[in-house]
């Protein structure tokens, strides 16, 4: 998936630059609450609840400082990406330890055309494996900073 | 959280899903250590469902790959037919499970 494509996924309505939450739990809720706000989903116990079963399988923090709760719902009609930021950092039993500051929370439906869902999975990984990418995102106050770093400018 | 019977399905359905997927997630580098417990999780949620109702999902899951499927606007999202309105509004109401007249799947209403 071309940046730009990736790019086209998120949304300035879920942006939060700076989270309120402060552990794992909360930073989900937080996460989630914008899909309901935006009317992007009705029964967020029922997304909360996949979201706690991924986090079974093992934790999405995956390290250097980001996490990328993600799974697929039946209460999920769209492929969505949120973003939220937290300059003090959450406890998230990432795989490195270490707090984490910047969250990508993707929910998708049970199919969706093309396989978007893993494709944006895929199309995160490189560009948050990059150190100077992390350095511009921990620093974003706005949705414009923010998405210009998902599209590589 | 306390569910209703057609919660716990959606649940099953996003468990089963995460566990097809299991695979293809690791491939990309997330941590896929808790496969086991995941299982584990599957096996008490559905337990939880009364047998007739789970026979029902296996079946159709067999049949289908997705047993139970998102209505939006009125729209089953896994064959994209109308539903007819008179179910349309018991569907979002009611705690019962309704299903699409044409493919079959169970119903989630989404609005």
């Amino acid at each position: 998936m071309r940046k730009s494509e990736l790019a086209s996924h998120f949304n300035p309505a879920l942006f939060i630059p700076e989270l309120k939450a402060t552990d794992k739990e909360a930073v989900l809720k937080e996460l989630l609450d914008l899909f309901v706000k935006e009317k992007h989903i009705r029964n967020s116990a029922i997304v909360l609840e996949m979201l706690h079963q991924r986090e079974k399988l093992g934790s999405t923090g995956i390290g250097k400082g980001v996490a990328i709760p993600h799974g697929r719902t039946v209460a999920a009609s769209d492929v969505l990406i949120a973003f939220g930021k937290s300059t003090a950092g959450v406890p998230f039993d990432a795989m490195d330890g270490k707090p984490v500051h910047l969250f990508f929370m993707v929910i998708a439906p049970p199919n969706d055309e093309g396989n978007v869902y893993l494709q944006i999975l895929g199309s995160l990984m490189p560009i948050l494996s990059d150190a100077e990418n992390l350095q511009r995102m921990k620093a974003v106050r706005e949705y414009n900073e923010f998405i210009e770093v998902i599209r590589g400018e | 959280m306390a569910m209703n019977d057609l919660e716990r399905l959606v649940s099953l359905q996003d468990l089963d899903l995460m566990i097809q997927e299991t695979d293809e997630v690791a491939k990309l580098g997330f941590n896929v250590t808790g496969y086991d417990e995941l299982q584990k999780a599957r096996e008490e949620l559905a337990n939880q469902i009364s047998r007739p109702l789970l026979s029902r999902y296996e079946r159709l899951r067999a049949k289908l790959k997705r047993a139970i499927v998102p209505v939006k606007n009125d729209i089953c999202l896994g064959c994209f037919l109308r539903q007819p309105t008179s179910l349309a509004a018991r569907g979002r109401e009611d705690e019962e499970i309704f299903t699409c007249e044409n493919c079959g799947r169970m119903l989630y209403w989404l609005d």
